[in-house]
């Protein structure tokens, strides 16, 4: 049977010359997406570190001092006493639970501070984003411990001046912050003043893509984090349907102190859905392109294997006649499509494997590529383009099946 | 000849009426891809109004410092202050105009006194702004020099703005509170599209009525710069001159410890569209090479699949080309008249996949235009002039010719080299 099938694909030669060659093509672009699909997703559902669950960023602005109701000589006491004013009454509001003031720190934020630190004579080999924050902060975002320290927990060290940093900060001189936890780091080239770090975090991404050491960070809470222009707010449990409009409905009368006053309110998933755009755009795209190869594949053996099946009327007739099942003859056409795709296959993956090697795909968790990546990515491209040949042959293969040998070798 | 051509065309359609659905539903398939990438790369660089001079504009969105001492290792990348602005950008001669204006939008409350406040995006300028950009003003004009000079508390705002605030379009002359400080309306403009990324707000204000801030020694602050070239020719002289005043500048500022590096800006309209990140230059080859990867495998595999189906209808002519050849026809002739009857198709189905893309990209443009960011919760709009560029056709026709020769080519070549014998004979290969 199976020498059969070699034979009749040795015989169409030609016409599956184009198929395979088709099947190689996509095999490799197909691939490659599901490759990218594979680390998306890998990183997607890697620990945020964070969350924005019922978060608000709240917009607070200066008055111009163009503007009217300006004040001009004000103390910097005034200011930071307004500010602590502002921070108070939100906090006073029943649906808030915990509300925080900082800079360049929130998630999804395409800016970043970073400051100068070090651990005895080691240095943070990469970029770390410094998040001055008030201490409620590691409340509002629900971080959390490598040793299973609470948000409470870590923002009463952030109240002692203790400073908090992602366990892989020092991961470059193999070095774990839970390791050295207690002990004191130096900031801002000031080797006379050590701040206890307080705990190790676990990594906090910069957005849902990162994760496996991608992403660094130190928290503290000194520098007057109540400057800061970020005013975020976690609501309680249950809250927030209407509260973009309730607090901005009482934005003027409650919120309007000395030179400051409140813009707007916006909800954290509409910051992300906004900061995201050009991943979520990609991965649309990649998936647009993926359904396009497939369609293509489905086409091109329908086409190929409609007007094989027309020619082939009589030989399928003649089997028929011999005692071959509709099943068989079925199967064999089928068969011929998955034959095809498995003998491209070995080449389509030492391309893949040439592309990887090349540097071409992303960079995941320390590598571009490793076997069981490889591995599982090639067999669920064979995957799918084994649905798509099978549901391609799979119209013509029943017109053939349901051929009636009587009619078919009518001519004969 | 002709048709003759468009006869036989339509008998080959009619003889295979499925692998003819087969093949117009695959051309048509790619070209609607196709163009539907080609028209996400058109709305961040062909132009349109506001923009509707992208080819000559360069831009500067970002400014970089870094300490003049390498090992404090110190850098800051973002907007920059009105003073390097000027410094670096606005004294150059060369260009037409050089706008200064806010880089990021920012989120401001329009109110009339005793109504209910409107959250509108705010950008602050200075009056070239409004000759860099061609906004289509429907009531007023803009804020002039002297205004801007003056730091009058004028705005130009958007019709969909005049309408929450005021409850009409004609309000030129009319006050409003913005921000707790009154302004009076200079102008009303058509709503201005997300897309147009450098332009878009909804609120414009003199940034002299409201001053911005600044920091890093006042040399970063909220502004960029857009300059108006000339001429798109004009691009490599300006970059030069840029080059000097950044040279002229560092060695003004370097009391401070720091100095300005270029990163290549300012970036014309290709780069700044890919221009995300403020610390690095963007990679424009990268970026061209995996467009040009992407239209690549949108035309081959189609290519293939065409291909094939081209080159099964063609076995089943085999004997009709015998008996044309044995009559004296060349072989030329054969392989002309494959292609070109495989053109038309192509022209049609291309026809059909342009008119799709075109009709998909109206319907979900705001899903399918998105910027690499967005700062506004406005979702982008997108009109009919945007996505129907001369420009845009031209690619659709060449697109549709690269498809039809990639997929014509080589069963032309084999049916015209079929032998008479063979062929009349009905001897498939």
């Amino acid at each position: 049977m199976e020498r059969k099938l070699l034979k009749q694909i040795k015989n169409e030669w030609r016409s599956n010359l184009w198929l395979a060659v088709e099947l190689l093509v996509v095999s490799v672009v197909l691939w490659y997406i599901v490759d990218y699909f594979y680390v998306k997703i890998n990183q997607y559902n890697y620990p945020r570190g964070f969350n924005i669950d019922n978060c608000y960023l709240i917009g607070v602005k200066t008055l111009s001092e163009t503007s009217a109701d300006y004040i001009a000589e004000q103390s910097w006491e005034q200011w930071i006493a307004d500010r602590q004013e502002l921070f108070d009454r939100i906090k006073r509001r029943p649906e808030v639970e915990y509300v925080s003031v900082s800079s360049n720190s929130y998630p999804y934020n395409g800016s970043n501070s970073g400051t100068w630190f070090s651990y005895d004579t080691i240095f943070c080999k990469k970029f770390c984003v410094y998040r001055n924050v008030t201490p409620d902060f590691v409340k509002v975002f629900k971080y959390g411990g490598t040793r299973g320290e609470t948000p409470e927990q870590l923002a009463a060290m952030l109240e002692r001046g203790e400073v908090l940093m992602s366990d892989n900060v020092f991961m470059y001189d193999s070095i774990r912050v839970t390791d050295i936890v207690g002990q004191g780091l130096y900031m801002d080239r000031d080797t006379t003043v050590t701040y206890r770090i307080g705990a190790a975090l676990n990594e906090v991404k910069y957005n849902d893509f990162g994760g496996w050491g991608h992403d660094m960070t130190l928290v503290s809470s000194r520098d007057n984090p109540i400057m800061g222009n970020e005013w975020c707010v976690r609501l309680r449990e249950g809250e927030g349907r209407e509260f973009i409009k309730n607090f901005m409905a009482d934005a003027d009368k409650q919120y309007r102190i000395g030179n400051l006053y409140v813009t707007n309110v916006r909800s954290f998933d509409d910051i992300r859905r906004n900061y995201q755009m050009f991943e979520t755009n990609t991965i649309r795209n990649f998936c647009v392109g993926m359904g396009f190869l497939l369609l293509n594949i489905f086409l091109g053996l329908f086409g190929t294997f409609w007007f094989r099946t027309q020619q082939r009327v009589s030989e399928i007739a003649i089997r028929k006649v011999n005692g071959a099942t509709s099943g068989d003859i079925f199967r064999r056409l089928i068969g011929e499509g998955l034959l095809l795709l498995t003998v491209v296959t070995p080449i389509a993956v030492a391309i893949d494997f040439n592309i990887a090697n090349m540097e071409m795909t992303s960079w995941y968790n320390g590598s571009y590529l490793s076997a069981g990546r490889l591995a599982i990515c090639a067999v669920v491209s064979y995957g799918l383009m084994a649905l798509m040949i099978t549901l391609g042959i799979a119209i013509p293969a029943f017109r053939a099946m349901k051929m009636a040998p009587a009619t078919a070798l009518h001519d004969e | 000849m002709q048709t003759n051509l468009l006869k036989q065309t339509i008998a080959t359609i009619r003889q295979q009426p499925v692998l003819s659905i087969v093949t117009v539903t695959g051309t048509a398939l790619a070209i609607f891809l196709i163009m539907v990438v080609v028209m996400m790369q058109q709305v961040k660089v062909a132009p349109f109004s506001p923009e509707s001079n992208r080819d000559r504009f360069l831009h500067a969105n970002y400014g970089s410092i870094v300490s003049i001492n390498e090992g404090d290792g110190w850098s800051s990348n973002g907007p920059i202050s009105e003073k390097s602005a000027k410094a670096l950008y606005q004294s150059l001669e060369n260009p037409e105009a050089i706008t200064i204006y806010q880089a990021f939008l920012e989120t401001a409350v329009a109110v009339l006194p005793g109504s209910n406040p409107v959250e509108a995006d705010l950008v602050r300028t200075d009056d070239t702004f409004w000759r860099v950009f061609d906004f289509r003003f429907l009531h007023g004009k803009p804020y002039d020099k002297a205004a801007f000079d003056a730091g009058l508390k004028q705005a130009v705002m958007t019709r969909s703005v005049a309408r929450a605030v005021f409850g009409t379009d004609d309000v030129v002359g009319r006050e409003f509170n913005l921000d707790y400080t009154p302004y009076t309306v200079a102008g009303v403009v058509e709503d201005v599209s997300t897309l147009a990324t450098a332009a878009y707000a909804q609120i414009w204000i003199p940034y002299t009525s409201s001053p911005v801030d600044t920091w890093n020694n006042d040399l970063m602050g909220r502004l960029r710069v857009t300059i108006l070239a000339k001429s798109s020719d004009d691009f490599t002289a300006i970059k030069e001159e840029v080059d000097r005043n950044y040279a002229k500048y560092n060695e003004e500022i370097e009391p401070t410890g720091w100095k300005f590096v270029s990163r290549g800006r300012p970036y014309d309209q290709e780069v700044s569209a890919i221009a995300f990140n403020a610390s690095g230059e963007p990679d424009i080859k990268g970026d061209r090479r995996q467009r040009f990867i992407v239209y690549l495998i949108l035309l081959i595999v189609p290519a293939i699949n065409l291909s094939s189906m081209t080159d099964s209808r063609m076995r089943q002519r085999v004997s009709e080309i015998g008996v044309r050849r044995a009559f004296g026809c060349r072989r030329g002739e054969i392989a002309l008249q494959v292609i070109s009857e495989n053109l038309l198709i192509t022209l049609f189905a291309g026809a059909l996949g342009w008119l799709m893309s075109v009709v998909f990209a109206y319907l979900c443009g705001s899903m399918l235009f998105t910027q690499l960011f967005s700062e506004t919760l406005n979702p982008p709009s997108v009109d009919v002039s945007m996505l129907i560029q001369g420009s845009t056709f031209l690619w659709a026709l060449l697109f549709c010719f690269i498809l039809n020769l990639l997929s014509s080519g080589i069963p032309s070549w084999r049916a015209s080299r079929t032998e008479i014998v063979t062929a009349i004979n009905g001897n498939k290969h």
